[in-house]
């Protein structure tokens, strides 16, 4: 156990000496005798490699797999791979002889953009505009996936907007409150709910603002960076005077942590910010142990399900939500995402010629009408859901049959791309009021991305962020925590952002600077 | 470390068993041909030798070939033997890097703290069940203090996190209310290796006892019969008797946890830290889990993995070489 590291590290090469150790030689044989290299590949079968998030994946033959091979007129032969191991899935094929025909990248990893500018991977910047269902409506979005304006896969495309503000709807009433619209009333909403009673049994054990101990880095969506957003410091990159600056960098990045510290030192947020457990969440939520949430505006929706499931009865007006808050000069500045989460990219080493891509790009211009896409994601209809006004319907009476192809969406829906925004039907929500709230989301998010500001570096990978972004990025990340917890002063985090530079950030902003310029 | 044993024992002393029988013929022409006669006479024998090698050759030393990729600026695309050779480029990086000192700092301190607290409690504790007479009491405890090794750093950690937990947890009041303090045990970088080494004992102290009372078992019970006519207390038995007759096992245990003293146990470490106390926390094993497997850096990777190895068999080779210089029999 004590050498996990050594092993996880090793890996790639010790399954790739087995597999070249093992199989290499009983194919020695075979190779010899079909020495032609430059047979057509046959694409009658597609090789696909993607994750799966649900508990099984999909068994070959399933209904579902059958309805899409019908569809595209190819045969697939996917390979599922857990969600947890993708990525280490991922450079191990890579390295091995064996690759797909396409394969889910789920972002940009610094291994990712290692391979792909190694050649890893089809440039399809200026093939995608051949294919109908491949062209896309939002090239911002494109772009942002892209690696240096380089387009190396087809993006799964995922609503942008969704940053929401989450409060306890009954804490709200029971003070005679409303929802805070601004970052100032935030504070005093947060600071009712931890001084105000706002659960009315006298006592105290009330926090303001819930956060958990956060997985990501600096530009992960984390509450921390929405706040900084809102603020003004811009989204991980700003523009200032015609140049690039990392959001950290700037004064409003100062004075939203300073916001923040001012909470967690009035215990407005949970003292445990650096530690809580992020599955423990809506427990607290819940529980009343904490009224506000700031994450994406889908945790609306899981929260009423809790109070659902405790009290069938009573579940209404517990949860309410607003979308961006104005910051303190008094402007909108709404955090959205990059608006993908990852792409289809097609390796080089097992479709070889511009033929077999045409093939490939062909397929998954199939893959990605709206007849398949509704496939993908919602299922079959008359099977597992019906459509009545435009909305899809789960059906009441579960069947084995229902059960499987609704389970088999989970994870066929990670092979749907929706670059022109999502064509398969919304579900329609199982309560009138949940119907309520989901219809005002969609308004509140579709008005906030109006104010949307964009991360204008999205699409610029410098070589210097690749080798040790990730490391530099942690730096200004520990010191934003240690800052809030009060381990370091203000001339502490400043010293960190100091060191960022120093240690590589300088060069960093400069590439990215010039990537930017370029591309102007 | 106890399944450890087999196999750095067994190929040592098969090593030392054909340098036995080929040595014993000294002369060229004559040595060769004992050995190919023996050879032939036990060829059935040899055989059984098979599966051993290949599972060395293929599990073991195949897999070796991969750590050329410290020298390499290693794209998985172009694969092992198509990346670019760098040199010592990535060494250079690595002791250049000003996380390095941090790295060596914290793991030879954990290292430490583990290897002066831990193992000596192991062998104390041994000595202690070792004393006890009621045979099913003995039998008890140890079971019991054998239960911990088998729960997994996981849930070491979240009992951790349960115990201690900010406002909520019973021994955070508990300590708290006792010195009148007010720290949090979770994120004070103070607090960070005491707690490391705490989650070591309780876990491991009693695992690591059984290969102790094993040796204990072999002493001579007519010498505490002996020296108990002589009027030697209980702690003089221990001190002359007990602790000089399991002295070569402590050595061999020594050994063997010192060769092992980098690998301070990537699990427990990642699961305790958090960006507060991760100053304190980083060492070899999360920083090569952090660079090479969410960063994408391998060839970096394996190079602090490989010069982790180097470290720790320079190690074993050195206090192998001490034990032998005063008159203990070594490892091998």
């Amino acid at each position: 156990m004590k050498q996990t590291t050594w092993n996880a590290v090793n890996a790639p090469f010790s399954r790739r000496a087995l597999f070249g150790g093992a199989i290499g030689t009983a194919v020695f044989a075979l190779t010899a005798c079909n020495s032609g290299s430059t047979a057509p590949v046959d694409l009658s079968t597609v090789n696909i490699m993607a994750p799966f998030l649900g508990t099984d994946a999909p068994l070959p033959g399933g209904e579902l797999q059958g309805k899409v091979e019908a569809a595209t007129g190819k045969t697939l032969n996917i390979n599922w791979t857990p969600n947890s191991s993708y990525e280490d899935k991922t450079n191990i094929t890579l390295a091995g002889d064996d690759l797909p025909h396409v394969m889910v990248i789920q972002g940009k990893s610094p291994g990712f953009v290692k391979n792909a500018q190694a050649g890893a991977f089809w440039d399809l910047t200026d093939k995608l505009k051949d294919y109908p269902n491949l062209v896309t409506t939002l090239p911002q979005v494109q772009l942002n996936a892209s690696i240096n304006n380089k387009v190396y896969g087809i993006f799964r495309g995922r609503t942008p907007m969704r940053t929401a503000v989450i409060l306890r709807k009954d804490w709200l009433d029971r003070l005679g409150l409303e929802v805070p619209t601004t970052t100032e009333e935030l504070y005093e909403v947060a600071k009712a709910f931890t001084v105000g009673d706002p659960n009315g049994d006298g006592k105290g054990g009330t926090t303001g603002i819930m956060i958990p101990k956060w997985p990501g880095s600096i530009g992960s969506n984390s509450p921390y960076d929405v706040v900084e957003e809102w603020f003004g410091a811009g989204n991980r990159w700003s523009e200032r005077n015609g140049s690039l600056v990392p959001s950290f960098e700037t004064d409003e990045f100062l004075e939203a942590n300073k916001y923040v510290k001012k909470m967690v030192d009035e215990k407005l947020i949970n003292a445990d910010f650096a530690t809580a457990d992020s599955t423990k969440w809506n427990d607290a939520f819940f529980n009343g142990k904490a009224g506000i949430i700031i994450d994406v505006d889908s945790r609306v929706a899981a929260l009423i399900t809790l109070f659902k499931q405790a009290n069938p009865d009573d579940f209404e007006n517990k949860v309410t939500f607003t979308g961006n808050l104005t910051g303190p000069d008094g402007k909108l500045y709404a955090h959205p995402t990059d608006g993908y989460s990852g792409f289809l990219a097609i390796p080089k080493s097992s479709v070889r010629t511009e033929a077999d891509l045409k093939a490939v790009l062909e397929f998954l211009n199939a893959m990605n009408s709206k007849d398949v896409a509704v496939l993908l994601n919602n299922g079959i209809e008359g099977v597992n859901f019906t459509v009545t006004d435009g909305r899809a319907i789960l059906v009441e009476t579960e069947t084995a049959e229902s059960k499987k192809v609704t389970e088999d969406v989970k994870s066929f829906s990670q092979l749907g791309t929706s670059v022109k925004g999502d064509e398969f039907y919304k579900v329609q929500q199982s309560t009138e009021y949940e119907q309520k709230v989901y219809d005002e989301r969609l308004v509140v998010m579709a008005e906030n991305l109006k104010s949307a500001v964009y991360n204008p570096a999205a699409p610029y990978v410098s070589e210097t962020y690749v080798a040790k972004g990730a490391q530099l990025d942690n730096i200004i990340a520990d010191a934003r925590i240690k800052y809030l917890a009060g381990q370091i002063d203000e001339q502490g985090l400043k010293d960190a952002i100091k060191l960022w530079g120093t240690s590589g950030g300088d060069q960093i902003k400069e590439e990215t600077n010039k990537l930017w310029q370029e591309n102007q | 470390m106890a399944q450890l044993l087999p196999v750095v024992d067994t190929p040592s002393r098969a090593e030392s068993e054909t340098v036995r029988t080929t040595s014993d013929g000294a002369r060229g022409p004559l040595r060769k041909r004992t050995f190919r006669t023996q050879f032939r006479h036990y060829k059935w024998l040899y055989l059984l030798l098979l599966p051993g090698i290949l599972y060395f050759a293929i599990f073991r030393y195949g897999p070796m070939y991969g750590v050329t990729i410290a020298f390499k600026d290693y794209v998985p695309f172009l694969g092992v033997n198509g990346s670019p050779w760098v040199g010592v480029q990535n060494f250079a990086d690595f002791f250049a890097n000003p996380d390095f000192p941090r790295l060596m700092g914290n793991t030879l301190i954990l290292a430490g703290l583990s290897l002066g607290i831990a193992f000596p409690l192991t062998i104390v504790l041994a000595l202690l069940l070792n004393e006890v007479r009621l045979s099913i009491l003995k039998r008890t405890v140890q079971t019991l203090v054998y239960i911990p090794h088998f729960l997994s750093w996981t849930i070491v950690a979240s009992l951790s996190f349960l115990l201690f937990a900010l406002d909520l947890g019973p021994l955070f009041h508990f300590l708290n209310g006792l010195f009148g303090t007010e720290i949090d045990f979770l994120t004070d970088p103070a607090w960070f290796r005491p707690l490391i080494v705490l989650q070591d004992i309780w876990k491991n102290t009693g695992w690591g006892t059984i290969i102790f009372l094993a040796a204990l078992s072999t002493v001579d019970q007519d010498q505490y019969e002996a020296a108990i006519l002589d009027g030697a207390g209980r702690f003089q038995r221990v001190w002359h008797i007990t602790l000089p007759a399991i002295r070569s096992t402590i050595i061999v245990m020594l050994i063997l946890a010192i060769g092992q003293m980098l690998n301070t146990g990537f699990e427990q470490i990642y699961l305790m830290t958090n960006a507060l106390n991760r100053s304190v926390a980083d060492v070899f094993d999360t920083y090569v889990y952090f660079v090479g497997i969410t960063q994408g850096a391998y060839s970096y990777s394996t190079t602090v993995g490989l010069f982790k190895s180097v470290i720790g068999i320079v190690l074993i080779f050195g206090t192998n070489w001490l034990a032998k210089r005063f008159n203990q029999s070594g490892l091998f």
